[in-house]
């Protein structure tokens, strides 16, 4: 069903432990979807379901890209490669996760519709998550300017286009993750 | 009137009521005067202003 690399973050899960790790977070992941009314507040909008869905999902992802990104210096020269061996595990998890998010957020969408499914109070939350996600990426690039000014040495093996296009890539999935557990926080602030 | 009809009638979600009734949320000027519109009282006998 979804097949991931036999390690995880460091952690040898083995193929079955990964097929079932990822057989158990989709089957949770659909079951909360189908019974969205008892994980949300009865009157909870369409956008904070859906910013809840995004969360969990670019949450994933991010853990994922960690995962690959981590494994990218240790290839060497493969790692200049577009496809290298961990870029084929990153691919299908990757397309699998965006895949389950669709299909998730297209069941959330359909069991909640609203006359109105984004007002102005959902619009000044997305904007604030914005600036939220924006502040986040200007210290990461802050960071990673003071990382290769201060260790240079130590950031050699990371120093590989296909790997800088990788890491850039990192900071959007950091952008949006941000942007959606802003959101979340903020929704759920709201009910406090 | 429910808190529905008037999110329907003024174009928002319930949450959005709810968030303004309980003075989580302040609206916009367009949403005040349609909500005021929509309870058919004037602007100054649904919101007031408070210096914070």
């Amino acid at each position: 069903m979804f097949l991931g690399p036999d390690g995880w973050l460091g952690i040898d899960v083995g193929l079955v432990g990964s097929a079932v790790l990822y057989a158990a977070l989709w089957l949770f992941a659909i079951h909360l979807s189908k019974h969205s009314e008892a994980a949300f507040p009865a009157d909870a909008p369409l956008a904070e379901r859906q910013a809840w869905v995004s969360m969990v999902f670019i949450t994933l992802i991010y853990f994922h890209w960690l995962n690959f990104v981590s494994a990218l210096p240790g290839l060497g020269a493969q790692a200049d490669q577009i496809a290298n061996p961990a870029s084929r595990h990153f691919a299908v998890n990757l397309a699998m996760l965006i895949v389950g998010w669709t299909v998730v957020s297209g069941i959330v969408r359909t069991k909640n519709s609203e006359p109105v499914a984004l007002d102005e109070r959902d619009l000044r939350i997305q904007r604030a998550a914005g600036r939220a996600g924006s502040a986040l990426v200007s210290v990461l690039i802050i960071g990673l300017i003071s990382a290769l000014v201060v260790l240079p040495e130590r950031l050699d093996p990371w120093l590989r286009p296909l790997i800088a296009a990788n890491v850039l890539v990192g900071l959007l999935i950091a952008n949006t993750l941000t942007e959606n557990v802003y959101a979340v926080i903020r929704y759920r602030r709201e009910y406090a | 009137m429910t808190q529905a009809e008037l999110a329907r009638v003024c174009g928002v979600t319930r949450q959005t009521i709810i968030a303004l009734e309980a003075e989580k949320y302040s609206p916009s000027l367009e949403l005040a005067f349609r909500l005021a519109r929509a309870l058919g009282r004037n602007l100054e006998e649904v919101f007031r202003f408070e210096e914070k």
